[in-house]
């Protein structure tokens, strides 16, 4: 599903240049469920930009779903995005005062395919109800807990039946019981529906529910390891 | 350009920040509002002048007694006579009788008689060379629609306490269809049997009503004394034109109205000071006019080598010289032989012309209003693009293009100046109306100003949404996720 090889990105930040990326190659299958470790400043967010087409590596080559995507335009990255990606970050960035449901339903006002309101409606319910989150369609972002938010946000994610969901410190604003919650949610999410997970984390016991840890440093991968993951049990 | 659903994304997000939205569209709808009405208020005074030189009439005639100048239309540039020959002329001119306001010690807080055009004593000045006969001959003319005569003095006028200097004409039955700005507030003018039997009943204008009665009191019945004599009070005439309304000093509404015949008999004269002529069509005036100097030559027995012992004039120089200074109204119309030729559609054209300096100035004002809200719309929707950085960044996370965002917001600020600018012309409207029914001021509202005002707006609408709306695309998904 995905294949990256000798992927480097570099900044300059005013006169420095800063090595993000330093050579970085690993393959990813569907169906995986991988959690990406390392400290800040890692490069495991440059790694994620860069994987959720958000960002181009200034050289080596990403192949998704068999295509190079290492170099393509941002209306052709955009399309990536809308079709087959699914994002869900720390912050969960809910658009504020917008019902759970419209929240849900952006990602399909910019899909190619143009569906009608009610098919928007119908189809951002459904997504909210696999959650577990039917009751509170009409709810604002202010009035949901903020575990309630990250299932909006993953609701939303899933909108456009991605073939893989990139989250971004999912956990990082909750708290440990709520964070079992959300990595029991994606851990189903992995198993029932067979959708490729990548959890960007810095914490170890969250890493722990995946089925396969890549630890970055310094922009290289220091280690990639297979392992047995901790089954989230509900609370 | 824009499909349907990015119409659908930028009204969300507007009802997103009602109150924000709320100010924009206020903003502007004030602004769209004041260009209308203010656009509204200036076409209403521009066809208040209009109607106000059609009312003061295209087609009348005055004829007055008297010349301002010593040769007919070819005397451009003749001097009135002056000095020693000045003296000689006045002597030998009869008066028709002895004026208390010729009293050199008298003080006057009001234009005497000889301040007024009317009286001017140029020339033959106020010789009372026309008579009622001569009117007589004037309504036979082809060509003449009504005819009043007029006899003109100042009096003082008493009603119980109160006394007021004004202007007192002696006319015709005939004055209301002449002077069509005037209505009758209260009561009727005389008849025909009042006139024939020098009836002592008396028509005030507004302002001498105003002054003896006060506002809104019915006088008709009330009794007021005219050198020393009763009249009865039977109707008050008062402007049909808010842009003139009655003031004293002027001649037609600070006046009292009596039959002449009564003027006649009180002072035991028989001669008129004017004698105010309407021809059936305005086309008619200049044939009318030379006619009529043609019948009262001929009636004056005048030789053709002397000049006219009567002025007729037409509107344009009442108009022209009315608010004037009475000696440069006199020199003007006096030296300007060929005044009578400025036809009234070149007048109409010069108070048109003003009418519209006012109407672009005052457009002008608005539209800096208008623009002013233009930018506050534009700092509202950049301001917003800031504020929405993270918003912008999610949206371009879920799949959308940078076209997808700039639509986004110049869609949102062209919703936000089309409502804005429907609801200040609606503002506009109920505006203008107000004015109107409350204050009485004429606007108008033309389809052209409401296309206009329009018009400004979405200008407005498009150039305020250009440059959110590319800042908005221009920013990078991954800052603009991560902007705090």
């Amino acid at each position: 599903m995905i294949r990256i090889e000798e992927l480097t990105k570099t900044y300059l930040l005013g006169e420095v240049r800063v090595e993000a990326l330093q050579g970085v190659s690993l393959e990813i299958e569907s169906g995986e469920f991988v959690a990406v470790i390392g400290s800040s400043g890692s490069g495991k967010s440059t790694l994620m930009h860069i994987l959720g087409c958000l960002d181009r590596p200034t050289s080596g080559n990403y192949f998704f779903t068999g295509r190079d995507v290492s170099q393509l335009s941002p209306d052709e990255q955009a399309l990536i995005r809308n079709e087959q990606i699914g994002f869900v970050f720390q912050s969960f960035n809910l658009l504020p005062r917008t019902p759970a449901v419209d929240n849900v339903e952006l990602p399909l006002l910019y899909a190619k395919e143009r569906l009608s309101r009610s098919d928007r409606r119908s189809r951002a319910a459904a997504a909210l109800e696999s959650v577990g989150l039917a009751d509170r369609a009409d709810h604002q972002p202010s009035q949901l807990s903020g575990g309630q938010q990250q299932r909006v946000a993953i609701a939303r994610a899933l909108m456009n039946q991605p073939d893989i969901l990139l989250a971004d410190e999912p956990t990082g604003n909750l708290d440990s019981r709520t964070s079992i919650d959300i990595m029991k949610t994606f851990q189903s999410l992995n198993k029932d529906r067979g959708i490729t997970i990548i959890i960007i984390t810095h914490e170890r016991v969250i890493a722990d529910y995946a089925s396969r840890v890549i630890e970055l440093a310094d922009g290289r991968i220091e280690t990639d390891t297979v392992q047995r993951a901790v089954e989230a049990t509900p609370s | 350009m824009t499909e349907p659903v990015t119409v659908e994304i930028a009204i969300q997000a507007l009802r997103r920040y009602p109150l924000r939205t709320a100010l924009a569209l206020v903003g502007l709808a004030i602004g769209v509002g004041a260009v209308l009405v203010t656009i509204a208020l200036g076409t209403g005074a521009q066809s208040a002048i209009r109607d106000q030189v059609r009312a003061a009439g295209l087609n009348v005639i005055v004829v007055k007694a008297g010349n301002y100048r010593t040769k007919g239309e070819g005397g451009g540039g003749v001097v009135a006579p002056h000095g020693f020959l000045r003296k000689l002329q006045d002597a030998l001119t009869p008066t028709a009788h002895a004026h208390p306001e010729n009293d050199p010690m008298e003080k006057h807080d009001h234009p005497t008689a000889a301040e007024r055009l009317g009286d001017a004593e140029a020339g033959l000045g106020g010789a009372a060379t026309l008579t009622q006969e001569d009117a007589n001959a004037i309504a036979s003319l082809d060509g003449v629609a009504h005819v009043a005569s007029g006899v003109h003095e100042n009096v003082k006028v008493f009603a119980g306490d109160n006394r007021w200097f004004t202007r007192l004409h002696g006319t015709d039955v005939d004055l209301p269809l002449v002077r069509r700005a005037h209505t009758l507030v209260f009561g009727r003018f005389f008849d025909t049997g009042e006139l024939e039997g020098s009836a002592r009943v008396a028509v005030l204008g507004s302002v001498v009503h105003q002054k003896l009665f006060g506002d809104g009191v019915d006088p008709v019945g009330s009794e007021i004394n005219l050198w020393g004599q009763a009249f009865r009070v039977i109707g008050v005439t008062a402007s049909t034109n808010w842009m003139t309304p009655g003031a004293p000093g002027d001649d037609e509404f600070d006046a009292v109205y009596v039959p002449y015949t009564t003027i006649h008999t009180l002072l035991n004269v028989t001669n008129l000071n004017t004698i105010t002529v309407t021809t059936e069509s305005s086309g008619e005036v200049t044939n009318v006019r030379s006619a009529i100097t043609d019948l009262l030559r001929a009636r004056h027995t005048i030789p053709d080598t002397a000049p006219d012992d009567f002025t007729v004039s037409t509107q344009a120089t009442e108009i022209l010289a009315k608010g004037l200074h009475p000696n440069v109204a006199r020199v003007l119309v006096g030296n300007l032989p060929n005044l009578e030729k400025v036809t009234l559609q070149e007048l109409s054209a010069t108070l048109e012309r003003a009418g519209s300096t006012m109407k672009a100035l005052l457009a002008a004002i608005a539209a800096v209003s208008l623009v002013v809200g233009g930018i506050g719309i534009t700092n509202i929707m950049l301001l917003s693009v800031t504020e929405r950085t993270r918003e912008i960044g999610l949206r371009m996370s879920v799949g959308a293009r940078a076209k997808d965002v700039s639509s986004q917001f110049f869609v949102e600020a062209l919703t936000l100046a089309l409502t804005g600018g429907v609801a200040g012309v609606v503002l506009g409207i109920v505006v203008s109306a107000i004015l109107t029914g409350a204050f009485g001021w004429s606007t108008e509202i033309s389809l052209g100003a409401v296309l206009a005002a329009f018009a400004i707006a979405v200008a407005i609408g498009v150039v305020s949404g250009f440059l959110p709306a590319r800042r908005a695309a221009a920013l990078d998904p991954i800052d603009a996720l991560r902007y705090e």
